[in-house]
């Protein structure tokens, strides 16, 4: 697919305090660089990032979403992670059937010493996205408050 | 399969013993209303039982109206007991508020009828019934009716359908969908699942969906009820029946189900014990993602 060449993606980072938050920062400390389109959030831990968090960034006009944490078995707090595992082992496929490409959520575990995988997630996200081109979903349909209004099928 | 006016009198019968008994205070059935329509009925009397019927167009999944007697109508007064008519789809969603503790099993007494398939307006069996494999309840005080073996399941063909489009298709396919949606909120109003005091779509500070009937709104409303409903919709598709622009809101939740049921091997509402995979996990699993 085309798209307009000067299309930056942006990306919307939920980061765990513990593991990726700080693995993001030791992506900076160790000066790799990565792509600025991923706008971070710090959260206390992957558990605390309800769908709806990601929902809610799709329509504010987010093109892709990365929620890290640490890794299996790693959390902080024992077992969060894993609670966002299960919410979010259906999460791609249920966004791609309502419209939002599989490719524009990314759900991964980066833990604190892993600076260069950091990076290396940011760039691989910025890259799909890129390809995706700009979801335009949160601009469609009327927006006028009239879209009500239309006929029901009979 | 047993007449349906025979499964009327065998409700009527059981409700007047429970009310007589003052074992129920309030049976929660079906009657017919003067223009001919069936309609949820509550009889807190015995000599209304009579209006108590049975037919094909016993529809509503009456089970959504228990979140109403849950609290004691007057001070010092103890919460209410009720009788519940429940076919198979209201059973499992039954066992779903049972299982998130919404309902006190022991003020709740079921009679469940082996369901026959109901019929829409058009009398033609609704989609549900049709890839409904197991027309007896799934949870009874009361069994009335013979169990009676049905054809498996229909499968997914609405979802499969939408899955062979390409993402934008789907796009365009549920803005042209949701563009018709008044936010009536009549979906969630009729969901037995749907029952915070305070929805998230309602919700002021901090403001989730706001006001708006535009499409991001509706959209987005849609996405959070069908996934506030993973793992936890019985498939009753009260909120495609109720809903007055006719969006196939079911087409979400059985994308969900079908997800869960694949990964998990879970169909939400066949017991009363076991939770929805989306509030545990088991140690060390590894999913897709």
């Amino acid at each position: 697919m085309t798209q307009p060449a000067d299309f930056e993606p942006r990306l919307v980072g939920f980061l765990c305090n513990w593991c990726s938050y700080a693995g993001a920062d030791m992506t900076g400390t160790s000066r790799i660089p990565y792509p600025a389109n991923i706008r971070i959030i710090r959260v206390p831990c992957s558990g605390r990032v309800d769908p709806l968090f990601v929902l809610k960034a799709f329509q504010e006009g987010a093109d892709g979403v990365l929620v890290a944490g640490c890794h299996p078995g790693d959390c902080h707090y024992a077992d969060g992670n894993f609670h966002a595992q299960r919410r979010y082992s259906l999460m791609h496929r249920f966004l791609d059937y309502m419209g939002i490409e599989e490719g524009r959520l990314r759900v991964d575990w980066v833990s604190a010493s892993e600076g260069a995988r950091f990076a290396q997630v940011v760039r691989e996200l910025t890259k799909a996205v890129r390809d995706l081109g700009p979801w335009n979903g949160h601009k469609a349909g009327r927006q006028d408050g009239t879209s009500s209004k239309s006929e029901a099928p009979t | 399969m047993t007449d349906l006016t025979e499964i009327a009198e065998q409700i009527q019968s059981q409700a007047r013993k429970l009310l007589s008994s003052d074992e129920a205070d309030v049976v929660i059935g079906y009657e017919t209303g003067p223009r001919g329509i069936t309609r949820p009925f509550f009889a807190y009397k015995p000599d209304e039982v009579e209006r108590l019927t049975w037919n094909d167009h016993c529809s509503h999944n009456l089970v959504t109206f228990l979140r109403d007697w849950k609290q004691p109508r007057a001070k010092g007064q103890e919460a209410p007991r009720v009788g519940i008519v429940v076919k198979a789809c209201d059973a499992r969603a039954l066992n779903v508020l049972l299982q998130e503790k919404q309902i006190e099993r022991e003020r709740v007494h079921v009679i469940g009828v082996v369901c026959g398939g109901m019929r829409d307006d058009n009398r033609e069996e609704q989609a549900r019934c049709v890839r409904c494999a197991e027309r007896a309840p799934v949870v009874y005080d009361t069994l009335i009716g013979e169990p009676e073996v049905v054809p498996a399941h229909a499968g997914w063909a609405g979802v499969e359908a939408l899955e062979a489009m390409s993402a934008r298709e789907r796009l365009a396919y549920w803005v042209e969908q949701f563009e018709r949606c008044l936010r009536c909120y009549a979906c969630r109003q009729a969901c037995p699942g749907c029952y915070c005091y305070e929805c998230l779509a309602e919700q002021v500070d901090p403001l989730w969906v706001d006001i708006g009937i535009d499409f991001p709104q509706k959209y987005f409303f849609h996405i959070m009820r069908a996934y506030h409903l993973a793992g936890r919709c019985a498939d009753c598709d009260e909120c495609e029946r109720v809903c007055p622009v006719n969006i196939p809101l079911s087409l979400l939740n059985r994308r969900i189900a079908r997800e869960i049921t694949e990964l998990f091997d879970y169909t939400p509402g066949l017991s009363p014990d076991e939770a929805s995979p989306l509030t545990t996990f088991l140690p060390n699993e590894e999913l897709p993602l």
